[in-house]
């Protein structure tokens, strides 16, 4: 099934992406304060593809639980449609879930959108305050609290 | 390389790590012939996960700390099924401080004596005031951030001013401080200031993934260059079978293989496990004789036994400002050591040490957990669900002392074996009541200076599962060959000839993380070996 749904360039059909597309815009919908992008904006194929080959059957199952209809559902119809196939399939769901998360908190507008630099760690690196040392006050006034142990 | 492999050395070491590191650069100087063997290899700093945009994942697979998950073919498959605390470990130049968060205190003193004070366990043979003068050599050599003047501690003087507290440590501070409760920056082996060469700490985050900037004081940047450049020989991808014996029932060397899966024998006069307390049980049990027919040095049946971990709690409190939680270091916010001694009012003995940490808390991590506690919902919501949380939450550990219960164990698996067919660990472990009550008083501490901090929402539990960090007690020391097997300064009672260096020989586990103890007790040893080099069998 998965060879009839991924091209043998790993290039979907335009009626599968559109499944794929509404499958994501489902599970991380656009919107909240910041304006956040979709999960369908990140380029989630391109990600499987280069970072997680071995996922692709998989997805291609995946899609092929939803017709062609569920793309012009709403989006609450939508959401029902796949919170029953994360109850039926839990373990594809998280898979998925877990793979779809991934692409999206590694996405460049993303991570600046929620307060974290762009990239990886290193060599970025953070700023951090060095904190207020006189919060220690009270606590140094105390005595010792170590216990002097017999030799 | 063990180009030379049948001529005979002078100290073979077995394993790189945190002690074995120690433990040679600190014989160097006697310019005998000493060579380490490491079933691992040197990691390179420009392949951890903070190189890559899909760090969180790595963390999670390939570069985990688990190594079940992990399971390069340098690492050992270990069996937990009969224990709800997993091994947490690396094989590799470095050992355990590649992927350790470097949270560096120290055991106290009355650590030392628990029989005398409290009426547990054992006392240890040595003290506090023996050891002091070996845990400030290791802090130097090591680098460590800290700040003088913790009341919970005899005086010392951390080499490096302390790590930031950062907006995770104020914050929760402040609820410390309102309940009139212990805290102290940490004393941390993550350099807050350039300091031997290496550039200082600049708050990455993941801590437990290998230090890419060097900033983290593994062994394979502190010990192992100055070792190196004296002398000693580090043979990589060479993973000890067994230790043999000769007539006499002293040790003659190893049976290992090499990276090839070649079996080889090397000659030894003096032979120094430094495993771990699950690879060092695991090597004497699998080195079966007719002298030694119960696992070498393992006359006394305490192979293997007394296994301690840290049962670890952890509380989490969700705040309504932002944290900046994701930022590092990691494990190192600050401690308290509020409830560390015994009260006699509580319904348990010996005490635990808090540990305020941040990071952890990364952005797919976030969304995982979230995801599977329900938290944060998939679908309509995700974003604003997300939103209150991340970045907005400080954690506690809570790490208990675990104290010796005999019939918790390593054992040698009678199935499952490692890449070379050699056996594989099995650990027996449950958790006491003792433990059980601790982990509920400090999860219920923790949770009380989380609302005092003003925290919005609490959760917690314990024990965690991927949580033995710590491995400890399984050949234990002690003056009575009978109930010990090895003496005051790390020989073998069995063997003259042999000696352990690593936590194996913890008597009892105090309620710190153990690797500045760890190293301080094999400089120690270290330094007792030359000065009896002239006797050293004796």
């Amino acid at each position: 099934m998965a060879d009839q749904l991924i091209a043998s360039d790993s290039v979907l059909t335009t009626a599968q992406r559109e499944v794929l597309d509404a499958l994501l815009d489902t599970i991380i919908p656009p919107g909240g304060d910041r304006e956040m992008p979709s999960a369908s904006d990140v380029d989630f194929l391109r990600y499987v593809e280069s970072n997680t080959p071995d996922f692709v059957p998989d997805l291609g199952d995946i899609l092929g639980q939803f017709d062609a209809e569920f793309v012009r559902c709403p989006l609450m119809v939508r959401y029902e449609r796949v919170k029953a196939f994360s109850e039926a399939a839990p373990e594809s769901f998280d898979r998925l879930l877990s793979e779809v998360y991934a692409c999206y908190y590694q996405d460049a507008r993303v991570l600046e959108a929620i307060g974290v630099g762009v990239g990886p760690p290193f060599p970025r690196g953070n700023t951090v305050e060095p904190g207020d040392l006189s919060l220690l006050d009270p606590v140094s006034k105390n005595k010792t609290t170590w216990r002097r142990s017999p030799k | 390389m063990p180009g030379s492999a049948q001529a005979p050395v002078d100290v073979l070491i077995i394993g790189a790590g945190a002690s074995g590191a120690a433990v040679a650069w600190s014989l160097a100087e006697t310019r005998m012939r000493i060579v380490c063997m490491e079933q691992g290899d040197w990691t390179n700093p420009a392949e951890y996960p903070t190189n890559y945009p899909d760090w969180e994942q790595r963390l999670a697979g390939t570069d985990s700390i688990d190594p079940n998950v992990r399971a390069r073919p340098t690492d050992y498959p270990i069996n937990n099924d009969d224990s709800p605390i997993s091994v947490v470990n690396f094989n590799g130049v470095g050992g355990g401080t590649i992927l350790y968060a470097a949270h560096f205190p120290r055991l106290h003193p009355s650590d030392f004596r628990v029989r005398t004070l409290d009426g547990v366990a054992d006392d240890w043979p040595v003290d506090y005031d023996t050891l002091e003068p070996y845990f400030a050599e290791n802090d130097r050599m090591m680098g460590v951030s800290g700040l003088a003047g913790d009341p919970s501690y005899p005086p010392k003087q951390p080499p490096l001013p302390p790590l930031p507290l950062g907006s995770v440590g104020e914050t929760v501070a402040r609820g410390f401080n309102r309940l009139g409760w212990h805290w102290w920056p940490s004393d941390s082996a993550i350099i807050s200031r350039p300091y031997e060469g290496r550039d200082q700490c600049k708050n990455l985050g993941p801590c437990t993934s290998g230090c890419a900037q060097g900033a983290k004081s593994s062994t394979d940047i502190t010990y192992w260059p100055v070792a190196l450049r004296h002398g000693v020989e580090l043979w990589t991808r060479c993973r000890v079978r067994e230790i043999t014996v000769n007539a006499e029932g002293m040790a003659d060397g190893v049976v290992y293989y090499d990276e090839e899966g070649e079996e080889r024998h090397q000659r030894a006069e003096v032979v120094v496990l430094a495993c771990n307390g699950v690879g060092t049980p695991r090597i004497l049990l699998n080195s079966t004789s007719a002298q030694f027919p119960d696992g070498l040095a393992n006359r006394s049946g305490l192979v293997g036994r007394n296994l301690m971990f840290h049962p670890v709690g952890f509380v989490q409190g969700l705040f309504e400002e932002r944290l900046d939680s994701h930022k590092g270091p990691q494990g190192c916010a600050f401690l308290s050591n509020e409830f560390y001694e015994t009260e006699p009012e509580r319904d348990f003995v010996r005490g635990y040490m808090m540990q305020i940490v941040r990071g952890g808390v990364w952005p797919w991590t976030t969304a995982m957990h979230g995801a599977r506690t329900g938290r944060i919902p998939w679908g309509p919501g995700h974003h604003e669900a997300f939103s209150r949380r991340f970045d907005h939450t400080a954690n506690i550990g809570i790490l208990c002392e675990d104290l010796p219960e005999e019939h918790n164990t390593v054992t040698l698996d009678p199935e499952l074996t490692d890449s070379d067919g050699i056996p594989s660990p099995k650990i027996t472990y449950t958790l006491s009541e003792n433990s059980r009550r601790m982990l509920d008083h400090g999860v219920a501490r923790a949770t009380e200076a989380m609302e005092a901090a003003g925290a919005i929402e609490v959760t917690g539990g314990g024990p965690a599962r991927l949580a033995g960090w710590h491995l400890l007690g399984t050949a234990r020391m002690g003056d009575d060959a009978e109930t010990s097997v090895v003496n005051s300064w790390g020989r073998s009672h069995d063997v003259k000839n042999l000696f352990i260096v690593d936590g194996s020989i913890f008597v009892t586990s105090g309620g710190v993380n153990p690797t500045s103890t760890i190293q301080a007790l094999a400089l120690y040893i270290a330094d007792t070996m030359k000065k009896n080099l002239a006797n050293l069998f004796d």
